[in-house]
């Protein structure tokens, strides 16, 4: 009996036989501790339902990353839009203050010169020309050194022509503020407002370029009647 | 005995320093092997013990069960019966408790304890 466990050759086989055993009982006791083990042991079944889970999870989360990535492009934008508004608004004010004749404002834009020693120009040659610079992208016009604001008006008689009731005397000198070239063009397209000035007896019209013009300020309007209506 | 119980300790060690695990794939395949590998170690004890030991029998043993026990659940895997592996499980494990239960009594018989 006891021979038979002395043979070498019958305990080397059944040694190599037991340590085989043991190692693969330790890598199998590893491999199924792992993760990916537990879930290969899985039905399909429930396979199918934590891959649901995990998606709706997954879903949600997705849904919360990009709620939050909004929030914090919207308070970004916020703190960016702040700065920029008010920017925007003195811009803003600024342009409505010269619009508005509220300020004397210097720039490019153009002169002009029409002497009428015959007093055949009405008021409304003027009106026509004030539309026609304004239509020409003027930003300020003054008149004789007189600002034509939002409410300014030409009228006159006899030939006489007042500008807010103000004489404007022989050889009328008029600077609008604007792209000076554009200007020009409004004023002497082919059957445009010089065209006409110019068949008028004795009447003679200069325009030039100036690259730097001085438009004094005007008077404040006073709003009797108007009320500004509330913003919404 | 005593070398045995230091092989099967020796396995153990190895397996735990070389820090080998066996990839998910191959788990199934090998779980049913080690059972069979752990039939042919008590089948050759016991026939060591009877006296009837042959190393030629147990080595081929030990391999064909192994092998075929894996090969079974592959075939299991591929005709759509992954139950098949259980027929291996249950084979191989009312063996292990033959065996075990024989090995038992003939070591009882051995020491004298009957």
């Amino acid at each position: 009996m006891e021979r038979s466990f002395q043979e070498g050759r019958l305990l080397a086989s059944l040694a190599v036989g037991l340590l085989l055993v043991g190692f693969l009982l330790v890598a199998q006791w590893r491999g199924n501790a792992s993760a990916s083990t537990q879930l290969a042991r899985q039905s399909d079944q429930s396979l199918g339902m934590i891959i649901q889970q995990l998606t709706a999870e997954n879903a949600g989360l997705r849904s919360e990353v990009l709620r939050l990535q909004v929030r914090i492009l919207e308070a970004e934008r916020e703190g960016i839009d702040r700065g920029e508004v008010l920017n925007e608004a003195a811009k803003e004010l600024n342009a409505l203050r010269i619009l508005a004749g509220l300020e004397s404002a210097t720039g490019p834009g153009v002169r002009i010169v029409i002497e009428d020693p015959e007093r055949v120009l009405l008021p409304q040659d003027f009106v026509a020309l004030v539309h026609e610079l304004r239509a020409g992208g003027a930003e300020a016009i003054s008149v004789n050194g007189q600002r034509v604001v939002a409410d300014s008006g030409f009228s006159g008689e006899n030939g006489r022509v007042t500008l807010d009731g103000v004489d404007l005397t022989r050889g009328y000198k008029i600077a609008a503020l604007g792209e000076p070239q554009r200007l020009e063009q409004s004023l002497t397209l082919p059957g445009g407002l010089m065209s006409t000035l110019v068949t008028f007896p004795g009447v003679t019209v200069q325009i030039e370029q100036a690259e730097e013009l001085h438009v004094p300020e005007g008077q404040v309007p006073v709003f009797t009647y108007g009320q500004p209506v509330e913003a919404q | 005995m005593l070398v045995l119980l230091l092989a099967l300790a020796l396995g153990v060690t190895l397996g735990l320093l070389t820090n080998f695990s066996v990839p998910a794939a191959a788990l199934t395949y090998l779980g049913v092997s080690v059972l069979a590998a752990i039939d042919a170690c008590l089948g050759g004890v016991k026939a060591a013990l009877e006296h009837t030991f042959d190393d030629k029998v147990f080595v081929s043993g030990f391999l064909t069960n192994t092998l075929m026990a894996a090969f079974i659940v592959f075939v299991g895997d591929r005709i759509g019966v992954r139950e098949l592996y259980l027929a291996a499980v249950v084979a191989f494990g009312l063996r292990v408790f033959d065996n075990l239960g024989t090995v038992r009594r003939l070591l009882f018989s051995r020491w004298g304890w009957e």
